[in-house]
């Protein structure tokens, strides 16, 4: 399998305390991996690392063949276009409706009047807020509103989405309701990484795990069953 | 299509959303550039009426007493093939005496006395429209002076020179303080836009997050920059023009002055676009002082 995200020797410092030490990984196309470990633990750093908005101190990171750490200012946004973000505070815009929020990136692009119709469509009914479409983010539950975040990072179809505590606000239900979008996501091909500081998270979960502590990369294992339950 | 009308919605979007600020920097900008309009018009009409004025100007080369009429028809031809001059009126002891008669008919009893009539022949000369600054004038005039048969040559150089002096303080105080409330009207439609980034900047984070150009995101506040200079400049354009108007009716109803009621102008059309559009670059400017700060470094 090919490797769709290389981490070699990376580290990065915040205010001379290490936020990730040597950190050497690699991510397989397709895969769907957890990154595990507590606040601080260096999980957020790393994803801010993987699209640009922060440069390690030292080592290399390689995410779809090209490398990040030489990308010059202006190839940053196309990388960000491959990488679909998802965040714990779901960073909708709130004057916009829910199908201006999931049809920007693509607005961002250029993409024709069609092509976001049919997108967007696509993508809010793959995680079922379509009926929702012209509703403000505001009136929606937080269940919903971490939905339509999704749908905006898949409308484009990136080769890779990255989840940054996509569960941290919401209950168990809806926790596992996320969880088994991303599923659903991966199974079309696309590389999800979700971190997480929950154990419960990975109920349920066959997939492979990364834990950081402090910023070291301290296990790798693969879960077949669910932990902490 | 649709990133054209959203980066202009957007524009729209930040002006209502900063209601308050936007009105604030349209009418300081609007009476910013209006100072300098002010200068701009006098200016425009103090050049328009010195034009006027060195149209009408008239040189008067005076012939020496008893010159013999060849020399008169000589010098006459050589003033009309000068290629300073348009036109050459001559003008005899006899009929100087009749225009002084007509024009000073009480005074003309002075001249009775004298017995042979003391009013000498003369040329009055038109330079050619090309020749009418100062300066040609008075090399024209000392060339002519120098001539056989000529007396004295009369123009009102002083006056003239005086005049393009002023116009030349009023040029330079038009531009410094067009510069200085230029800059000044730059930096209060900067730090509107640098209030609209401020107010948006979970908005920004959003969009670069997604992976929008720097350029894409600049965009909505470049419009709102140029819409703010654009509508301050046509805003100060509608004052002058009012106080324009204004102080051409007192004019009127004072009844002093009444000559140059008519001889000044307001912008012609042309120019007011020039200026609305002018306004519109330093908006312009003025998001560009603010934006140079958005989408430093990588990200």
């Amino acid at each position: 399998m090919d490797a769709i995200i290389q981490l070699i020797h990376v580290s990065k410092w915040h205010d001379r305390k290490a936020a990730l030490s040597d950190v050497t990984l690699e991510i397989e196309k397709g895969e769907f991996v957890f990154l595990m470990g507590s606040s601080g633990a260096g999980k957020s750093t790393l994803l801010r690392m993987l699209i640009g908005e922060e440069q390690p101190d030292e080592g290399q990171i390689f995410v779809h063949g090209r490398n990040v750490t030489k990308l010059r200012p202006a190839e940053i946004p196309s990388l960000r276009r491959k990488v679909g973000a998802v965040f714990q505070d779901f960073r909708l815009l709130a004057k916009k409706s829910v199908f201006d929020n999931v049809a920007l990136p693509l607005i961002v692009q250029g993409a024709s009047e069609k092509d976001i119709r049919r997108k967007v469509t696509e993508a809010l009914r793959a995680v079922d807020v379509d009926h929702k479409k012209d509703q403000l983010p505001n009136s929606l539950s937080t269940g919903e509103q971490q939905r339509v975040c999704i749908a905006r990072a898949i409308v484009n179809g990136p080769v890779v989405l990255l989840a940054d505590e996509p569960t941290g606000n919401l209950d168990p239900e809806r926790t596992r309701e996320i969880m088994e979008l991303f599923k659903l996501i991966n199974a079309r091909g696309t590389t999800v990484i979700v971190t997480t500081h929950d154990p419960h998270v990975l109920n349920h979960m066959n997939r492979r795990v990364i834990t950081l502590v402090q910023g070291v990369l301290l296990s790798e294992r693969r879960i077949r069953q669910g932990v902490g339950a | 299509m649709r990133r054209l009308f959203y980066l202009v919605r957007e524009a729209w979007a930040n002006m209502r959303t900063n209601r308050t600020t936007t009105i604030v920097a349209v009418l300081t900008t609007a009476f910013t550039l209006a100072c300098v309009g002010i200068f701009l018009l006098l200016y425009v009409n103090l050049r328009h009426a010195a034009g006027s004025l060195q149209e009408d100007v008239k040189v008067i080369v005076y012939l020496e007493d008893r010159l013999p009429r060849e020399r008169v028809q000589e010098l006459g031809r050589t003033l009309k093939i000068d290629r300073m001059v348009a036109e050459v009126f001559f003008i005899s002891k006899e009929r100087a005496l009749g225009e002084f008669r007509a024009q000073f008919p009480s005074e003309s009893h002075l001249l009775e006395g004298l017995g042979e009539n003391p009013l000498p022949a003369s040329f009055v000369v038109t330079l050619a429209p090309n020749f009418r600054s100062p300066d040609a004038m008075k090399g024209w005039v000392e060339r002519v002076q120098t001539m056989e048969g000529v007396a004295k040559v009369d123009y009102n150089q002083e006056w003239l020179s005086l005049l393009a002096e002023l116009i030349g303080y009023i040029e330079l105080a038009a531009i410094g303080v067009g510069i200085l409330l230029s800059a000044a009207a730059v930096t209060i439609i900067g730090n509107t836009i640098r209030l609209a980034l401020l107010a948006r900047r979970e908005e920004i984070e959003i969009l670069r997050s997604i992976g929008a150009t720097r350029t894409f995101i600049r965009i909505p506040y470049f419009i709102e920059g140029a819409v703010l200079g654009a509508c301050g400049s046509a805003l100060s354009l509608g004052i002058l023009k009012g106080a324009f108007e204004l102080f051409r009716q007192q004019i009127q109803l004072t009844g002093r002055f009444s000559g140059i009621g008519d001889m000044i102008s307001f912008f012609s059309l042309s120019v007011c676009l020039a200026l609305v559009v002018v306004g519109m670059g330093l908006g312009f400017a003025g998001s560009v002082v603010s934006l140079l700060r958005v989408g430093q470094g990588r990200a």
